[in-house]
């Protein structure tokens, strides 16, 4: 296996097989790769934490019900194969701030990342929504 | 029951192949938006590739069937511009965040908290984007294949080769 500078595979390669996965996944569950959605269904899990009878009641999770699903499992299920392709490839590494972050802001500034993380996700996502990606 | 496992097992798969491709992290995200480094769009195209071919490939024998989105050109354009902001603020998009805190990048948590914010402030706008912005252009759920007038197998062939093209370029200027 050719190895990147960094460990890793070429990402030609791992890209053709992350491909091939997703082809199998087609064929197999009739599944197509996404992941935003099962954020909707998370937030609206957790709002009905707070008030069942208001989501009931709101065409958006009408449309998307707040249950766990197989795009639901999928997300979970990258959280755990990129820990297991991290731990095994001693690769793994805690990390608050990203390099290219910390050379910029300082390896400090992990309320600034913070911030900008969380609002850049709150963007990204209703952005995401918006266009049904 | 079934369908949780395959989308465990199925994310299980790409989550790994991701972390592989060193596709996860944020210096390599930013690195693509900056245009300075090229590995996501690498991997992302790789995918795309064998993946048109692939799904074509089962629709043709009847094994699966395609899922068009619909062209609706309002929420595409403004939806692809915000979320641009947003991915580029963030430096992960929403399946990646749930990988790059998979590898210890746990700054994608606040990422993850704001997206499931995202979702919930989509969805209390929904009502009222449905009667505006969802109605701008739309032109229904439309293919390239059949706004050509041509068989896909026509147009495959010209988004690989486009695809190679724009591969040994990147190899040249070493991106």
């Amino acid at each position: 296996m050719k190895k990147n500078e960094n460990g890793g595979w070429s990402p030609y390669l791992a890209g053709a097989l992350a491909g091939l996965v997703g082809v199998f996944s087609v064929w197999f569950a009739g599944q197509y790769f996404g992941a935003s959605t099962s954020f909707v269904r998370t937030a609206g899990m957790i709002e009905q934490l707070f008030g069942p009878e208001r989501v009931a009641g709101m065409e958006y999770f009408i449309k998307v019900a707040p249950t766990i699903d197989w795009q639901w499992m999928f997300v979970m299920g990258i959280f755990f194969g990129s820990f297991i392709s991290a731990v095994t490839s001693g690769s793994f590494k805690f990390q608050a701030v990203p390099d290219m972050w910390a050379r910029r802001f300082g390896a400090r500034s992990v309320g600034r990342r913070a911030l900008v993380a969380f609002v850049g996700g709150a963007v990204a996502m209703f952005g995401a929504r918006l266009a049904d990606g | 029951m079934n369908m949780l496992i395959y989308g465990l097992i199925t994310g299980l798969l790409f989550g790994f192949l991701l972390q592989k491709g060193r596709v996860l992290l944020y210096d390599k995200q930013l690195g693509a938006l900056r245009l300075k480094d090229m590995t996501i769009v690498k991997f992302m195209l790789s995918s795309v590739i064998v993946g048109m071919v692939g799904v074509y490939l089962l629709n043709d024998l009847g094994l699966a069937k395609l899922s068009i989105k619909a062209t609706i050109l309002g929420p595409v354009i403004i939806g692809g511009l915000v979320f641009g902001i947003g991915w580029g603020l963030l430096g992960y998009c929403p399946g990646t965040s749930a990988g790059a805190l998979g590898e210890g990048r746990w700054d994608a948590i606040w990422g993850i908290l704001g997206m499931i914010f995202g979702a919930g402030i989509f969805a209390e706008a929904y009502p009222m984007l449905k009667s505006t912005v969802y109605t701008w252009g739309d032109y229904g759920k439309i293919t390239l294949p059949q706004v050509l007038g041509v068989n896909h197998w026509f147009v495959i062939p010209v988004f690989v080769a486009a695809a190679v093209v724009l591969f040994l370029w990147f190899e040249k200027k070493a991106l």
